[in-house]
């Protein structure tokens, strides 16, 4: 069925004169060579930023919550916006390769291993500062409704809190499943091409003893599909459930029952922010322009510019609704998240988010690598800001005027912030050295009717 | 028969003849043992070895492992009246020169912990913030533990015998020696310092009050001949004109807004009226805040708003300068009001001049006025400034030789007390009795260490007739002397301070009441009202010059929170924030918007919301300060304000140390100055914790009404449901159709509300101090309060209006259409007016049935508790902050550190002493735990736990609150609303009740009473 005939027009999806041989040596070659100097410079500067925020993570930790910016009036800041900007991240992961693989997207295969990658090492930090917000982190485990000793506690199932920590681990184990499935058959053919005992040991261990038999391949097929079933309600339940600690409370600017599908199409669209800006400089580094082209570039850029839009309409909706319901604490919140003191917050998110992705209605900018890449990070940016936004300028100044502030961040808060950021490159780049990039046994079955090369052959 | 059973021991038990078989049917073994002691046996043996490594092991492993130690001394005999867990409370009384009142003491286990006012004294039984906290101030590390001679610890015996041999050799060489005291409105006390000088004929005694009466005492001994404060009781009138008088605060002694808030809501009782309270001043000070029309004027116009009052009242022209027509048409209403009432009308001033004082007593007695009491006069104060100043004088000229002070710290609150000191540290007698080595002890050859009040007795007349004792509600916790025993041992007497107030009061003062129930009730009354002719009748009308432009008027005044400065190292009274401008740690200078921005000078709130302001330079030609600016609404342009009690350096810690000391102003003890401003370099970092100032028009916080809507209108006018759409239909938010949640059944058992009226309440504060106390909130420092981390559960916000009134703001943001109009309307609302109307809101949790925060705490650790408080369960809370983030009234306190023995935060609960004040029935939280208000859990527990062990049913007004208890002016009932017989219950089905942010459909148990304005439009 994958090696059906693919109309001509159709742009091929792998480029060059490739054959299954080269696919193989391609994707194992990160594998199989020492990393070069640029590599070393990049895993020194995140594992230095990763480290530095550990330390200011044991800071918190042994001084307390109060090293970072809050206050009475604001609870939350970057700790949670950085939470909710990691899960949004790790969104585009799953929706690449359940959703795509069940609208049949074939595009998805040169990208789904890193985007998958990039989920799951977003989601671990992401399940970092629900832990190390708390006050008593030692504590942590008190959130699961663990059988105790502490008399008839249990949890209260009524906390969006609780169920934030369900649909976090529902996904995080979903999506390691998934993506630990899909390697199988490409851990096989690292370990069937290993030299070293050792490594040959190690890469048959994580292979799980695939043998590549029609049955392990139809068992391969089934599960995916079975997989892709059951990750596509989490890529909407997640960020759902995330938007419901917001909108489940009673603070105007929190309090909207547009949060669930707003919170989906943000987390989709800084999701595919995300991978765009690995992509573009793994493609380049791996030397795989071969197998993540141009075209997948633009497939993503013309997904941002959707969920771009459709946030877009979520922040106008937001404004018209804060009008049209009257209620006055709605309006102010609104108008002061427009206008109030974090006005270049909420200007920078409508720009970032908003316009920017607009450009990409020009196939020239769309296609165009360097704007692209500036692209999604000015993405990224405008979606840590729209988190910030949400969350400080709704609590700085609610109901009673007396208790209201402001929020600055500590160097505590912006160290822990880098270190995350570091510690997600740390993983990323061992991945990139040790795990095969792209599913290249997906690749391979695409390659006679979608490579450059054999559709050469047969226009012929 | 008992068997006696042989063992074999060995083969020489075969041998008959054996010295060993011999010794051991003597010994148990052979030889003896090199056991003995030292000396017998110089050589050390294996088993000494052992033992003495042992020992050594042992001993360095104790050592080693420093466990916590907690000091706890158990009692060897128990003392019948402690019970632990039980708490004693007796009645005793401040007289600190400062505070006056009587007060019942709570202590546990031996501690004071908490004040309260005796009810039970029918007059002077208030309590304020100062009062409350005073508790704290005995657990001071800074305290003096032991009398000090010349900076060296010394004994009592060698003190006092050397003090006497000191002023013997005075006495003999006739040289002068000035006693210089705090005025103790002591008879005893009056009584033993007479017999001392009449031993020590050289001695002179001045009385000297810091912040100064003098010249209401020489008005009022210059028109009745006695040395005396003119006492005033404000629930009997219905008009009162205050000119510059801060009688909620500590005017003439304080004690009065009790009597201010008997008559201040309408009801059956009396007939839908309330009294109408017209404040000219230049300050803005408590009482202007809460007057129902506020009228700015400068000082020297005061005096002629006063002037022209007295002259309309006797219908002659006043021939002073204009008073232009703002001020002249307030005169009017001043003058109506005070006539349409006749003698329930009262005029009240704290000029400080002798010719208006007088002015004022003489228009008291003109129009009768109910209020204005002479029959019993004040006696609290009794310093006279020219006699403070004659001393001064005459130590300067070397006249003096000898010094002894007591109950006072000159060295700190005089203008010149740089000089003082000096001249001081040369006389050759000095001895200072003090609690602490403050500034003038420092510079003393001999400090007599004095117990805290709490640790002392005392006898005092506060009014003519009115009699109080205070008693030792624990034992010296220091090697200390009261300043009347030591004057004893000096005259040689036999007797101590108690057996003198004991044998003075049989003889002299009890008639028909036995010594040991007046010291257990704490007063006596002999109702022998004194009977005071005017000796006095013409009055002089001095004109103050106005300024010219670039002088100011400078005001000093004290604050709600440190008074005249005696406590300044008590850490609750230093993050108590100011009902007013709400800083705390900090004096500052109020200005005006119009001279504020004339100097350039400004206000601003940096990144994190924390307030910072402009630094001026305060100068007349005598002192200049560095101050900084809090731009005052309501400041009379022309005039600052700049509080005394701060900038105290000396037997505090680093921390306590801040402000500035404006007693360097305070110039011939008079509060207004003509003082220059420039601008200064840098800016202050404030830590205020309210930094938006108005209510932005929002009418579900405060509800206001004017008394003639509330008497002529329907509620629903004045305070109509709230109504919620659902479905596009208006539902009244109290139906059942717009509530999300099945109810409880909350008709059995007890349900807790709290009612706080708004019309009472006018914002003192002492709620909050007394919540301090008793739930041991910690103290987090200056910078924390600055970065929005103060800890208080129940604060008082205070509102400015944008507009004139409060409802002009309401109704502004009600008329505005269309985004521009609103956004410009909003901008606008969030700066206060130049002179706006002013409302206080004490906010605690809110203790909603419906409460926000328990739906969302992910472990359960809030949750509602049966009897309608909503619950903090500090074990289980893990520190999510997610309860405070989702809670409308932002009264969640989450501890950022650990507040308590942390040196990060060296205050009252980081040193053993100080940790005496905590509370034992309420536990100390520890970092990363959210708390709040319990709504006193452990009381209202205690109140159960008492009736079900009577055996009968819990009476109303048994159930109270720290706050409630300790609110003289009765704005907070307490009580269980299931009890169909509460007052409680009565008030919350009263008109008047509305609760805050209630189309939210929080329900909370916290209810409040619309506030009722009785201002009058000219």
């Amino acid at each position: 069925m994958s090696s059906h005939y693919e109309a001509p027009i159709r742009k091929p999806l792998v480029l060059g004169d490739k054959s299954y041989g080269d696919i193989s040596n391609d994707i194992a070659r990160p594998v199989e060579t020492p990393p070069n100097i640029d590599w070393w410079i990049a895993f020194s500067i995140a594992m230095a930023a990763f480290l530095w925020g550990l330390g200011c993570m044991a800071y918190t930790l042994g001084t307390g919550i109060g090293t970072w910016g809050l206050n009475k009036t604001v609870g939350w800041a970057w700790d949670i916006t950085n939470f909710v900007w990691w899960v949004g991240i790790g969104h585009a992961g799953t929706l690449i390769s359940a959703v795509l693989l069940l609208f049949r997207q074939k595009w998805r295969m040169g990208i789904n291993r890193s985007a998958e990658a990039m989920t799951i090492f977003s989601v671990i930090q992401a399940g970092l500062f629900p832990i190390i917000h708390m006050g008593r982190p030692w504590l942590a485990y008190w959130m699961f409704p663990i059988p105790n000793q502490f008399g008839s506690l249990w949890v209260n199932f009524n906390s969006p809190l609780l169920w934030d920590v369900f649909a976090i681990s529902t996904y995080l184990t979903v999506s390691l499943v998934f993506w630990w499935t899909g390697l199988l058959p490409d851990f096989a053919m690292i370990r069937d091409r290993a030299v070293k005992p050792f490594q040959k040991k190690i890469y048959s261990l994580i292979s799980f003893g695939w043998s590549g038999r029609a049955k392990d391949w139809q068992r391969f097929e089934e599960v995916s599909l079975v997989l892709a079933g059951l990750a596509t309600p989490l890529v909407l339940s997640v960020h759902t459930i995330v938007s419901f600690d917001f909108a489940t409370s009673v603070i105007p600017g929190w309090h909207t029952t547009i949060f669930p599908p707003y919170f989906v199409a943000g987390a989709i669209f800084s999701g595919f922010a995300m991978v765009q800006t690995l992509l573009i400089i793994m493609r380049k580094v791996s030397r795989l322009e071969s197998y993540i082209t141009l075209q997948h570039i633009e497939m993503m850029n013309i997904v941002i510019m959707i969920t771009g839009s459709i946030v877009g309409c979520a922040y106008i909706t937001e404004l018209f609704i804060a009008w049209y319901s009257g209620v006055e604490y709605e309006q102010y919140a609104f108008l002061n998240r427009a206008t109030g003191p974090y006005w270049w917050a909420y200007f920078l998110m409508m720009s970032c988010n908003v316009v920017s992705p607009q450009i990409m209605w020009i196939k020239k900018i769309r296609t165009n690598i360097i704007w692209s890449f500036v692209i999604s990070i000015v993405v990224n940016v405008g979606m840590w800001f729209e988190r910030f936004v949400i969350i400080v300028t709704s609590l700085h100044r609610d109901y009673l005027p007396s208790s209201w502030t402001m929020f600055s961040p500590t160097f505590i808060d912006i160290g822990i912030f880098i270190g995350t950021i570091g510690f997600f490159f740390v993983l990323f780049l061992l991945y990139a050295r040790s795990f095969p990039v792209v599913a290249q046994a997906e690749i391979k079955t695409i390659l006679k009717s979608s490579g450059e090369n054999y559709k050469k052959i047969r226009d012929k | 028969m008992e068997k006696k059973n042989i063992y074999w021991k060995g083969f020489e038990e075969l041998n008959k003849e054996s010295e060993i078989v011999k010794s051991l049917e003597q010994n148990e073994f052979v030889e003896k043992l090199p056991v003995g002691n030292e000396g017998e046996n110089k050589n050390h043996n294996r088993r000494d070895f052992l033992k003495y490594a042992g020992f050594s092991t042992a001993a360095a492993a104790v050592v080693g492992c420093e466990g916590p130690v907690i000091k706890s001394v158990p009692y060897v005999v128990q003392p019948e009246q402690i019970i632990p867990g039980i708490a004693n409370y007796y009645a005793t009384t401040i007289a600190d020169g400062y505070d006056f009142s009587s007060i019942l003491v709570k202590t546990k286990a031996g501690r004071p912990i908490f004040i309260k006012g005796n009810k039970d004294a029918k007059s002077m039984n208030c309590t304020n913030a100062r009062i409350n906290a005073s508790v704290l101030s005995m657990y001071d590390v800074f305290r003096l533990q032991g009398p000090k001679l010349s900076g060296e610890n010394i004994s009592w015996k060698n003190f006092n015998s050397s003090v006497k041999a000191d002023l013997s050799r005075l006495l003999s060489e006739n040289k002068k020696v000035v006693l210089l005291t705090q005025s103790f409105a002591s008879p005893t006390t009056e009584k033993i310092i007479n017999n001392f000088i009449q031993k020590y004929s050289n001695i002179q005694h001045v009385v000297y009050d810091a912040v100064s009466n003098s010249s209401a005492l020489d008005a009022f001994e210059n028109s009745y001949g006695k040395r005396a404060l003119a006492d005033y009781d404000f629930s009997l009138s219905n008009t009162i004109i205050s000119i510059d008088a801060d009688f909620m605060n500590d005017w003439q002694g304080g004690n009065y807004s009790s009597g201010w808030s008997k008559n201040r809501v309408p009801n059956e009782d009396n007939n839908f009226t309330m009294s109408y309270h017209l404040q000219f001043e230049s300050n803005m000070t408590l009482s202007g805040a809460n007057a129902d029309n506020r009228v700015m004027a400068r000082p020297h116009q005061l005096k002629q708003v006063l002037q022209s009052i007295y002259f309309s009242l006797r219908n002659q022209k006043y021939n002073g300068p204009s008073l232009g027509s703002y001020l002249d048409r307030y005169v009017k209403l001043a003058v109506e009001s005070i006539k349409k009432s006749g003698n329930k009308a009262v005029v009240i001033s704290g000029l400080d001049d002798v010719d208006s004082q007088e002015i004022v007593l003489m228009i008291n007695e003109l129009i009768n006025s109910d209020a204005f009491n002479i029959k019993s006069p004040k006696l609290i104060f009794q310093g006279s400034d020219k006699d403070i100043l004659n001393t001064i004088k005459e130590l300067k000229s070397g006249k003096i030789s000898g010094l002894i002070t007591a109950g006072i710290n000159p060295s700190y609150t005089l203008p010149n007390s740089d000089e003082f000191s000096q001249l001081l540290n040369k006389l050759e007698f000095s001895l200072c009795f003090s609690m602490k080595e403050d500034e003038t002890a420092q510079n003393s050859k001999y400090i007599a260490a004095t117990p805290h009040y709490l640790e002392s007795w005392g006898d005092y007349e506060f009014k003519s007739g009115n009699y109080y004792l205070s008693q030792p509600t624990i034992k010296p916790l220091f090697d200390t002397n009261q300043f009347q025993d030591v004057l004893l041992d000096l005259i040689d007497s036999q007797n101590s301070f108690y057996d003198e107030i004991k044998n003075n009061w049989r003889t002299n003062i009890l008639k028909g009441k036995t010594w040991g129930k007046s010291l257990q009730d704490g007063y006596y009354y002999s109702y022998d009202n004194i009977s005071l002719n005017r000796i006095k009748s013409n009055l002089t009308f001095s004109n103050s010059p106005s300024s010219n432009d670039d002088t100011l008027d400078l005001i000093l005044y004290t604050k709600t929170g440190l008074g005249d400065g005696q406590q300044s190292s008590n850490p609750w009274l230093q993050e108590f924030p100011d009902p007013i401008t709400r800083v705390t740690w900090d004096n500052y200078l109020t200005i005006s918007y119009e001279d504020a921005e004339r100097l350039d000078l400004k206000n601003y709130n940096v990144s994190n919301g924390a307030l910072n302001g402009s630094y001026v330079n305060l100068s007349n030609e005598n002192h200049s300060l560095k101050v900084p600016v809090i731009i005052q609404p309501g400041q009379t342009p022309g005039t600052v304000g700049l509080s005394l009690g701060y900038g105290k350096t000396q037997a505090m810690s680093e921390e306590m140390n801040v402000g500035v000391n404006a007693y360097r102003f305070y110039d011939d003890f008079k509060r207004v100055h003509k003082v220059k401003l420039t601008k200064a370099e840098g800016d202050h970092e404030f830590a205020c914790i309210q930094l938006h100032n108005t209510m932005m028009g929002r009418d579900e916080i405060i509800k206001e009404t004017s008394l003639k809507e509330f008497v002529e209108e329907d509620k629903s006018v004045w305070n109509p449901t709230v109504m919620v759409s659902k479905n596009h239909i208006e539902t009244m938010v109290t139906s059942k159709e717009v509530d999300i949640w099945r109810e409880f059944d909350r008709s059995t058992g007890h349900h807790f509300n709290l009612s706080i009226d708004l019309n009472k309440c006018n914002g003192c504060g002492a709620c909050v101090i007394a919540c301090h106390a008793e739930n041991n909130v910690p103290v987090v420092g200056k910078e924390e309060v600055r970065k929005s981390r103060d800890m208080h559960w129940i604060r008082i916000d205070r509102y400015y209006s944008s507009q004139d009134t409060i409802r002009g703001d309401v109704k502004a943001k009600d008329e505005t259409s269309g985004y521009r109009e609103y956004r410009s309307t909003q901008t606008n609302l969030e700066k206060a007016s130049a002179n706006p109307q002013v409302v206080f809101q004490p906010v605690s949790c809110m203790h909603c049935n419906h409460a926000p925060c328990e739906t969302v705490c992910p472990v359960a650790a809030t949750s509602h508790g049966r009897e309608g408080q909503n619950q903090m369960a500090y074990n289980r809370c893990v520190g999510t902050r997610y309860c405070a983030n989702n809670c409308p009234y932002k009264v969640r306190r989450f501890n950022w550190f650990q507040y308590s023995e942390n040196d990060e935060f060296d205050y009252n609960m980081n040193n053993p002493l100080g940790k005496m004040a905590i509370n034992p029935d309420v536990n100390v939280r520890s970092r990363g735990v959210m708390e709040k208000c319990s709504l006193c859990i452990q009381m209202t527990q205690k109140v159960k736990l008492d009736a079900k062990k009577e055996g009968r049913r819990v009476r109303d007004g048994e159930f109270k609150t720290a706050c409630s208890e300790s609110c003289d002016d009765n704005a907070m009932v307490f009580g269980d609303i299931n009890d169909k017989e509460s007052e409680i219950l009565r008030v919350k089905d009263g008109d008047r009740t509305y609760r805050v942010l209630e189309s939210i459909g929080t329900k909370p148990n916290v209810i409040y009473q619309v506030k009722i304005r009785n201002s009058k439009k000219i």
